[in-house]
């Protein structure tokens, strides 16, 4: 008898339970803001900190001028040889990582039985999961002075190092997302173009890889954004020469990235929160963040458009 | 195009294929075999006499009659080094000028090779810094200095590149009281070291004493530990309550796509603009400690694996059979009681390997905490001063060791030992994540 009571609820019980209830949700909805508006934080008080930079003159000299004096007695902040430096190693490192990582991404997905994969997935994610300080000290270590020794480069800490780590490091990211990719492009695609009497490479090459565009696109935006905001290894292994290789395309040359010149700035410009050299380290933050969300608005706008066209087909 | 062709490129593409994943492999022999092989050696080495009278004055380890007795023995070896070093100082007076000025520079450099190898000579004023107190410590590296004692280090600049000669100083010294020196530390290096396999676990504990050069890296474990369980501690809460948000509560709208896309976008912001915003936010603005701190390291870290909790959580969520949601429902459970008491149990093990994931990478990351937490020399934290005190950490101590320490080649082994610790502490969680997902997937498939 009690027990049957204890479902019959009155009008006051309802109106608790369903205060309580919105009271919950409420409460839920506000961690997860906090969770989600972290970001829009994070954009309001880098770009407050770096605003204060951009006046006059010396907006376009950050970007065009090449001389980087942040701590002369009339400082210098020309980043352009900054920008080129983060560009040049990054585009390398994306170069060098996409074919590999794409094959790696068929062979996974396409030509290892299953008790292998289960085998060679770890390695992916262990290679992922190494921190980048690691990669920076097996780059000044170990490949820093066999460069210098077998490539005759001046110093062996110079872009392609940097390069070179930074695509083992955006390899297992390129790799992950390109064979979710290929996995998604379905059994009867492939199973269409066997019957077709196709070989496997050109069912890859000529129907699964393409069908699966948007999604291998995604993953090489994501390794670029991995190889951009790379801080450790760049700085460690890239020379932190605020140069401009001449030629542009001569990797053996020591370069300069944003990420690295924040990291290595800020530690002597603590002490002066405020003054300029702080401000324009925020403002090379501010540039890093903006160029981040271009990607993933890149990302997210080809993938829309995939599905659309999924949906319209 | 004929069949043999497309055969052959069909062949050439599983080829670079497969090639590919052997890169991949390669690649991760190559980054963790030399840590591994030499990160060892921070723990397991050849110690020599040295090594055993630093462990017992600095550290209070060891058999202290034993070693008095040893030490004895060694004293008895290196006498005729010392002798050797006093009579041709003795010999110098009364060279003719000549060949004293020949002889004089040369002779100042073996002995303070000597000095470095064998530590100050006994009756000399003991120096200020621990690390000329002892002689090497270590076999391998005295192997090394006896070779800046026997040999002088020059280079030829006649080529395009500086070529490294080493030049014998015995010749030079033939027929002086200083010969003896040369053939003693050449043939019998062994009894002036006496070298003995040693064992140093507490490595991961003991404090460092002069910037390195002896003891251990606890200061930093520790402070790695902190600042990973911290950032754990904030994040984890957060991720998981506005997981259950996303998959149980919230309706599709404008709302949830932009807290969704502000999420994504999170993840995707770069780690050194964490370490910015932890420095503009959680110091400069909300001054949650008057500097850098353990705090403002953990909470900028945590917020840069949020978006990775947030994810995992909610696949867990996501995965939990519908039946399960179903049943609790039916059986008359409230939507909260059915979250807490069935999906959450349930989704347990896929939201462990997340935590244990981005818990591994909280532990690795270096740029966010460069600004807002790491010191390069510091003591070990104790537990009341979080608030107050900047931490060494791992990460960021080996970057620092490796690159701005003021004697980079003589501490290799504290460097990689670092580097291995760093690695097995990341692997252990990653290992730890993998075998937490095998155990999901098993009890899925029921």
């Amino acid at each position: 008898m009690k027990q049957t009571e204890q479902f019959i609820l009155s009008e006051a019980d309802v109106r608790r339970r369903k205060f309580f209830t919105g009271l919950g949700q409420t409460f839920l909805f506000a961690i997860t803001s906090v969770a989600a508006l972290a970001v829009l934080a994070i954009i309001f008080f880098i770009a407050r900190d770096a605003l204060p930079f951009f006046s006059g003159s010396r907006t376009w000299a950050f970007f065009t001028s090449k001389e980087w004096y942040p701590t002369s007695a009339t400082p210098k902040f020309g980043a352009a040889a900054i920008f080129a430096g983060s560009f040049i190693v990054t585009l390398t490192a994306v170069l060098f990582a996409v074919p590999p990582g794409i094959l790696a991404a068929v062979c996974l997905s396409d030509l290892l039985p299953f008790n292998v994969r289960q085998v060679v997935k770890p390695v992916v994610e262990i290679l992922a999961a190494i921190p980048s300080v690691v990669y920076g000290f097996f780059a000044l270590v170990v490949l820093a002075p066999f460069l210098q020794d077998t490539l005759g480069a001046a110093s062996g800490v110079n872009a392609l190092n940097a390069s070179i780590i930074l695509a083992i490091m955006a390899l297992p990211t390129i790799v992950s997302v390109s064979e979710d990719a290929l996995q998604a492009a379905g059994r009867e695609l492939r199973e269409g173009s066997y019957a077709l009497g196709a070989t496997r490479a050109e069912t890859l090459l000529k129907v699964v890889i393409p069908s699966a565009m948007s999604g291998i696109f995604s993953a090489v935006l994501l390794g670029i954004m991995r190889a951009l905001g790379e801080t450790m290894v760049v700085w460690m292994a890239s020379g932190n020469a605020a140069q401009i290789p001449s030629p542009f395309y001569n990797l053996l040359q020591p370069i300069r990235t944003l990420t690295a010149t924040i990291a290595g700035d800020m530690g002597e410009a603590d002490q002066m929160t405020g003054s300029a050299h702080y401000h324009v380290l925020f403002a090379m933050g501010l540039s890093l963040l903006i160029f981040s969300f271009l990607c993933n608005l890149a990302g997210e706008w080809v993938v829309n458009r995939q599905r659309k066209r999924l949906r319209g087909a | 195009m004929t069949m043999w062709k497309r055969k052959l490129l069909d062949r050439l593409f599983s080829g670079s294929a497969y090639g590919a994943i052997a890169v991949m492999a390669f690649f991760l022999v190559i980054v963790i075999g030399p840590i591994f092989l030499k990160g060892i050696g921070a723990y397991l080495f050849e110690g020599t006499i040295d090594y055993r009278r630093m462990m017992l004055n600095q550290f209070n380890r060891g058999d202290e009659q034993a070693l008095d007795v040893e030490w004895a023995e060694v004293k008895q070896e290196r006498k005729i080094i010392y002798d050797a070093l006093f009579a041709f100082e003795k010999e110098l007076d009364n060279m003719s000028s000549s060949r004293r000025r020949e002889l004089k520079p040369a002779f100042k450099q073996t002995k303070e090779a000597v000095a470095i190898l064998l530590g100050p000579e006994p009756g000399t004023p003991l120096p200020a810094l621990p690390r000329r107190l002892y002689g090497q410590t270590r076999w391998e590296r005295a192997e090394l200095k006896a070779k800046d004692v026997l040999f002088e280090e020059s280079w030829d600049y006649s080529g395009a590149q500086g070529k490294k000669v080493m030049t014998p100083r015995a010749p030079l010294f033939k027929g002086t009281a200083l010969e003896p020196l040369f053939s003693k530390i050449e043939k019998d290096l062994e009894s002036l070291m006496r070298p003995e396999r040693t064992f140093y676990p507490q490595f991961l504990t003991d404090k460092s004493i002069d910037a390195h050069f002896f003891g251990g890296i606890g200061p930093e474990v520790m402070g790695t530990i902190y600042l990973a369980l911290g950032a754990m501690l904030i994040a984890v809460p957060l991720g998981v309550i506005a997981a259950i948000y996303f998959q149980e509560y919230a309706k599709e709208g404008f709302v949830f796509s932009l807290l969704r896309s502000c999420v994504n976008t999170l993840a995707g912001v770069p780690s050194v603009v964490f370490g910015l915003f932890g420095l503009a936010f959680f110091i400069n603005t909300l001054r949650v400690s008057p500097g850098k701190s353990v705090v403002a390291g953990a909470l900028t870290l945590a917020l840069l694996v949020l978006p990775t909790v947030i994810r995992a959580a909610e696949e867990a969520i996501a995965s939990v059979p519908r039946t399960y949601k179903e049943a609790a429902l039916s059986l008359g459970a409230g939507k909260w009681r059915t979250i807490l008491t069935v999906i959450l149990p349930a989704a347990l093990p896929g939201i462990l390997t997340g935590i244990v994931i981005s818990m591994g990478r909280a532990a690795g990351e270096t740029a966010p905490i460069i600004f807002t937490a790491a010191v390069s020399v510091g003591p070990m934290v104790l537990p009341s001063e979080i608030f107050t005190t900047s931490t060494p950490a791992l990460s960021w101590n080996l970057y620092n060791i490796c690159t701005e320490h003021e004697a980079v080649d003589e501490i290799r082994h504290v460097q990689y030992g670092m580097a291995l610790t760093l690695v097995m502490i990341v692997l252990a969680l990653n290992t730890l994540a993998i075998v937490l997902r095998a155990k999901v997937s098993r009890k899925l498939k029921g």
